[in-house]
């Protein structure tokens, strides 16, 4: 089936304003604007089109209640902070598709009544900074920027700002934060950005990969768009595919999908012929499959039931050999390093939960430290103004469950089994 | 914390050790003093108040004061004390 997309495949280099009008490019804009806002909301919201940044969130409902705010001027925030270890399809989009992304985001603007347009773009992104910016250029000069828009007296200005390297840089309030001139600490919630954002005005924050899906909504429909992926889930999602593979890349799939159509067909399996142990469908937050839920499909629902999440599609494969104590003290390091540290508890719990893992894989603690991972867990859920607290658990808790023996080893040896 | 270990001295306490601790996720609330293996917990210590937690570990009475941190975070910090995690 094509894709949504990427409908003649991951598009080798950067398409043209030309290349991309010659498929209908900036037709879906021409459309929208004889009509009003709501008729698009409506269309966007029909689809069933949710976030691409992680949470999944209904995007049409987000766009209504930006709308709805009563405070003028409102902003659109277009999140390509992508700083999600492994995570590629955002940057993949910006350089190669500015024009879709660009048409999206125009769009959102329109239907939530937006006066200005920030592209936040990762600091690291040098080729997809330019190729965006020449499209902010081409765009203008073709009257799809600016003032009177199509001649439909909509005005829209744009500006691109650099994220910052760091991963709590692309939650949306952090996002806000530094396109405020400050640093990357995310905002105690509520209230939401959809009411109060961007320097006090109602800001609606979508991913790259979400608004990149609405041209092709709002051109050809609801119903076109239904016709991908699941009755729950409907349309496509990027996943990013990364060494443990042959192929390694961004491949768009409908949702439902199964994930082994995903490793096998497009990935060509795991590297050097290895076995998988563990499958990580949204790393590095998500909690890890056993090998036989290989089949599980590729949509928000089926991986919940299976124990797991989708989050924004970095799916990782643990080869067998691989200690699976390492593996998460891994993670939470590395959540121990990104915790911002304005939260005492998001502290506390990165930090403690690192240590321990560092005392379990050198043999220190016994079966009761064990035990203590869970009541940390369970004490900080929900502290903390962003989910990254959230974000250690599911990783240590299903690491624990699915593979007792990898820590029974450390803790009576100090060694690794798989070594 | 040298000011709390010269008191100590000052008082001939030889059991009690003074020392810096990881992050126990109450820096809001800190500084934090937390008597272990006895479970008290004393914070927005100030200087000032030194003298009497001196006196407490010293065997006198518990300063009820700055004994305000939420009993289930205690019961965390005082159980990961416990299985020797922290
Ligand atoms: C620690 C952390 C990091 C995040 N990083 C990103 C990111 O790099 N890009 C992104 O789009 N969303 C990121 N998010 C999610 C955003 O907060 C927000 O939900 C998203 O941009 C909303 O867009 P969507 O509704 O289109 O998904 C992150 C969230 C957290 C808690
Ligand atoms: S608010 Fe600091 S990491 Fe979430």
């Amino acid at each position: 089936m094509e894709g949504i997309l990427f409908p003649h495949g991951v598009p080798e280099g950067r398409e043209s304003l030309s290349a991309y009008r010659s498929r209908g490019g900036y037709e879906a804009l021409g459309k929208a604007l004889q009509a009003s806002p709501k008729e698009l909301i409506k269309i966007v919201s029909d689809a069933g089109l949710r976030g691409r940044g992680g949470a999944g969130f209904p995007t049409g409902k987000k766009w209504q209640f930006t709308r709805e705010a009563p405070e003028q001027p409102r902003y659109l925030i277009v999140n390509g902070g992508e700083d999600e270890p492994g995570s590629k399809k955002d940057r993949v989009l910006l350089e190669n598709l500015p024009h879709l992304v660009l048409e999206g985001a125009i769009l959102g603007a329109y239907a939530i009544g937006a006066t200005k347009i920030y592209l936040y773009i990762n600091a690291q992104y040098d080729a997809a900074t330019q190729s965006i910016n020449d499209a902010i250029a081409e765009a203008k000069n073709a009257g799809y920027l600016g003032k009177n828009i199509l001649g439909r007296g909509f005005d829209l200005d744009i500006e691109v700002t650099a994220a910052p390297h760091n991963y709590v840089a692309g939650e949306d309030t952090a996002v806000i934060e530094v396109i405020e001139g400050k640093k990357a600490w995310p905002r105690q919630k509520p209230p939401f950005p959809v009411t109060v954002g961007l320097f006090g005005k109602p800001t609606l924050v979508n991913n790259v990969e979400t608004l990149a899906n609405v041209a092709p909504i709002a051109l050809r429909g609801a119903d076109w768009y239904g016709k991908f992926g699941t009755t729950e889930s409907s349309g496509t999602m990027i996943f990013s595919l990364n060494d443990d593979v042959n192929r390694p890349g961004v491949y768009e799939l409908p949702f439902g999908t199964p994930l082994r159509y995903l490793i096998e067909e497009c990935g060509g399996g795991m590297k050097n012929g290895k076995k998988i142990k563990a499958i990580m469908p949204a790393a590095p937050s998500s909690a890890f499959l056993p090998a036989d839920k290989i089949d599980t499909p590729l949509d928000p629902n089926s991986m919940r039931d299976a124990g797991s999440a989708l989050g924004c599609g970095v799916v990782r494969l643990i080869p067998k050999g691989t200690c699976i104590v390492e593996e998460v003290l891994k993670i939470s390091e590395f959540f121990t390093a990104e915790s911002c540290g304005q939260c005492p508890a998001c502290r506390m719990e990165t930090s403690t939960l690192t240590m321990m893992l560092k005392k379990v894989q050198a043999g220190q603690g016994g079966q009761p430290i064990l035990e203590q991972f869970g009541k940390i867990l369970a004490f900080n859920k929900g502290k903390g103004f962003c989910s990254l607290i959230g974000m250690p658990g599911p990783p240590i808790e299903s690491a624990l469950k699915l593979f007792p023996a990898d820590f029974a080893a450390h803790l009576t040896t100090g060694n690794c089994p798989e070594n | 914390m040298t000011e709390l270990q010269k008191r100590i001295d000052d008082k001939g306490l030889t059991d009690v050790e003074v020392k810096s601790y990881m992050c126990f996720g109450a820096c809001q609330e800190g500084p934090n003093i937390v008597l272990y293996p006895e479970k008290n917990w004393y914070a927005k210590v100030k200087v000032e108040d030194l003298d009497e937690i001196t006196e407490h570990l010293a065997g006198g009475p518990h300063v009820q004061r700055l004994d305000t941190i939420d009993s289930s975070l205690k019961e965390l910090i005082y159980q990961l004390l416990d299985t020797g995690v922290m």
